[in-house]
């Protein structure tokens, strides 16, 4: 350890030994869709887009994925609600709420770097709960189900309370989120990071506001359209500040589930997307962003 | 809280499969033993989830109520019971 310097190079041959950030991804995580693309098959419109950003991260050549995640009160509860919580284990399984044509995986994890991460992220000021003995629902595994169906690359979860006011603000979302990608740039191994933000940008599920017939419904889809454009700009300060408590409470009772991009963005410094392409049926997007 | 009770037992019929047979079967019985309310505990037995909503119970969780049948629940019942309550949400969410 003691060959490495301040910005962890090291001093002997100037080879970068931390790991670095290789690519983002934003992804959604319906839980009907494992069941769905079993019925369509591949050329359906779920498959194409979860196959676009699939090539994308397998391009990437991740050794690792870190997951802004929000838990739909399956790995949580009301009586142990953190707002932001690090899954620090050798393994975990999932999915723990029985969404259909989806395997209970088991998904490798690296409790080393998440433990590193937590603790980069408490030192910088944000009070990340512990999370050691864990299962999770639909939302960690149903991207890694069509992305990383071998689960051959471990996943560190990162837990954003997306649901139950009040949430954390935008800003400490982003916040929080460049506290993690500086922890990932500090980790002393060469690995090879992704960082994936997943969930929906407006949706109601069960609630009032889902459309006549449906469990679901997108109530804002002006707000989800204008949020796929603001980051197609990269115009991450914008969207930053447009989502405001109001807003994330017209998008939907998980519409919250925006502050999981939220954080994931500041891996990608500022760049645009390779791509964003918006499934506004579902009020949400897929997008990638490559660099390397 | 007392909502907490019933926001509880909505996850235990995803949870406990034993809870979730029991409550297909005999729905008075199997909330005998749960702590709530008499109001929440006639308005769960009415499938009134319109009701639940106003009483503050989590709405993804009353989602396990229709999706496993009980209380005489489909979801197309769920559907138009709970959005009678969609003018007052919208109004909430400053919609």
């Amino acid at each position: 350890m003691a060959a490495f310097g301040p910005k962890g190079r090291d001093r002997h041959n100037g080879e970068i030994r931390v790991a670095k950030i290789v690519g983002a991804l934003g992804v959604p995580h319906t839980p009907f869709f494992p069941a769905l693309v079993e019925r369509e098959g591949a050329d359906c419109s779920t498959a194409r887009l979860f196959a676009a950003v699939t090539r994308e991260l397998e391009a990437m050549r991740p050794d690792l994925l870190v997951m802004f995640d929000t838990d739909h009160l399956n790995t949580f509860f009301l009586d142990n609600l953190p707002i932001f919580a690090v899954g620090v284990g050798s393994a975990f399984k999932g999915p723990n709420d029985e969404p259909r044509a989806v395997p209970i995986y088991t998904i490798p994890s690296r409790p080393d770097v998440a433990a590193h991460i937590r603790r980069a992220g408490v030192e910088a000021g944000f009070d990340l709960a512990l999370v050691q003995e864990f299962t999770v629902d639909h939302s960690v595994v149903v991207p890694l189900h069509f992305m990383t169906p071998r689960m051959q690359i471990p996943v560190i979860p990162i837990f954003v309370s997306g649901h139950v006011p009040p949430l954390p603000s935008a800003q400490r979302c982003f916040d929080l989120g460049a506290a993690v990608k500086r922890a990932i740039e500090g980790f002393a191994e060469p690995l090879r990071v992704a960082v994936i933000g997943n969930g929906s940008f407006s949706l109601e599920v069960f609630g009032p506001r889902i459309a006549p017939g449906k469990s679901d419904g997108v109530p804002d889809p002006a707000w989800a359209e204008r949020a796929c454009a603001l980051i197609a700009e990269g115009a991450y300060d914008a969207l930053i500040a447009e989502t405001t408590p109001r807003q994330l409470r017209k998008a939907g009772n998980v519409g919250g589930e925006i502050l999981n991009w939220i954080a994931m963005l500041p891996s990608v410094d500022g760049r645009r997307p390779k791509f964003v392409t918006p499934q506004m049926e579902q009020g949400h997007a897929y997008a990638a962003w490559t660099w390397s | 809280m007392s909502t907490y009770a019933v926001n509880y037992l909505c996850r235990e019929l995803l949870r406990d499969h034993a809870f979730r047979a029991a409550m297909k079967a005999d729905p008075a019985g199997a909330l005998a033993r749960h702590d709530l309310t008499e109001e929440e505990r006639t308005a769960l037995l009415a499938g009134d989830v319109a009701k639940l909503y106003r009483l503050g119970v989590n709405a993804f969780l009353m989602g396990y109520l229709p999706r496993f049948e009980v209380c005489g629940l489909t979801m197309p019942l769920y559907n138009e019971r709970i959005r009678t309550c969609a003018a007052e949400a919208e109004r909430e969410a400053g919609a």
